[in-house]
């Protein structure tokens, strides 16, 4: 559980890194815009959660899925967010299956295969591609 | 350069993720009754907060620059966006337009005089300058 309300606080240097991606090379971002943002984040995570429990429940179903997520986004007028998730996570699923065929073929006990770094990802990228 | 790269769905799809998952999952988790998020879901919840993060940036930042580029994304632009989109509406309160204190002082006076003390007051008093 949440002891510290900084614990829902998302990290300053992703944020910024995030937005430089999204605004023209010229731009700059003042310390109260990205803050604001940051702060922005994490309350929208929280309501898109909420809203997708809500969902869920409403279904009888006592674990959101990404499903709930995406119907979720939809109804809280998000719905420009959904076809490149979808795309995301039909990669992400994709990637999750060979790391299980790849350890099961070469019998590995590890038991972190679902939270993959980032450079097995690009790996795994490119060989889908 | 001139327009900025406002749209997230132009994005290419990918399984990478910039936000850290733990701190993801410990947001989801402040605001669900049921305990269990499984990987798939804290995957798409995490992109779909970057995704918010590009698209708050982007959409503030078009709007408040249509034409020229090399400016700076204020505060400002977020709460104008804030207020006017209906799908920003949960951030109200997050990201409340900024008032002077003569301004807040004047709506003070009014809803005394209309003998209203409304709680919303409070929301408008982060106001600096």
């Amino acid at each position: 559980m949440v002891e510290r309300i900084e614990d829902l606080n998302l990290p300053n240097s992703v944020i910024a890194r995030l937005i430089k991606e999204s605004l023209p090379e010229s731009a700059s971002v003042s310390k109260e815009a990205r803050a604001a943002i940051a702060r922005a984040a994490s309350v929208f995570a929280i309501f898109v959660t909420s809203s997708s429990t809500a969902l869920a429940h409403k279904q009888n179903h006592k674990t959101i899925t990404a499903k709930d997520i995406l119907q979720t986004l939809g109804e809280l007028d998000f719905e420009s967010f959904v076809p490149s998730l979808t795309q995301d996570l039909e990669i992400y699923r994709k990637m999750v299956k060979d790391k299980k065929e790849s350890k099961a073929s070469k019998k590995d006990t590890s038991t972190t295969a679902e939270n993959a770094n980032a450079s097995t990802t690009a790996a795994t990228e490119d060989a889908t591609e | 350069m001139v327009e900025p790269k406002a749209n997230p769905v132009e994005r290419q799809p990918n399984a990478d993720t910039f936000l850290p998952l733990s701190r993801v999952r410990t947001i989801m988790k402040s605001s669900m009754d049921t305990g269990l998020i499984t990987n798939e879901v804290l995957f798409l919840m995490t992109k779909c907060t970057e995704l918010f993060v590009r698209h708050l940036a982007g959409e503030a930042y078009a709007d408040a620059f249509r034409q020229k580029s090399g400016e700076t994304l204020k505060y400002e632009h977020l709460s104008q966006l804030v207020n006017k989109s209906k799908n920003l509406e949960f951030l109200l309160q997050i990201v409340p337009e900024k008032i002077r204190v003569h301004e807040f002082q004047e709506m003070l006076r009014l809803n005394r005089s209309a003998g209203s003390d409304d709680d919303d007051s409070e929301s408008g008093s982060e106001s600096d300058e």
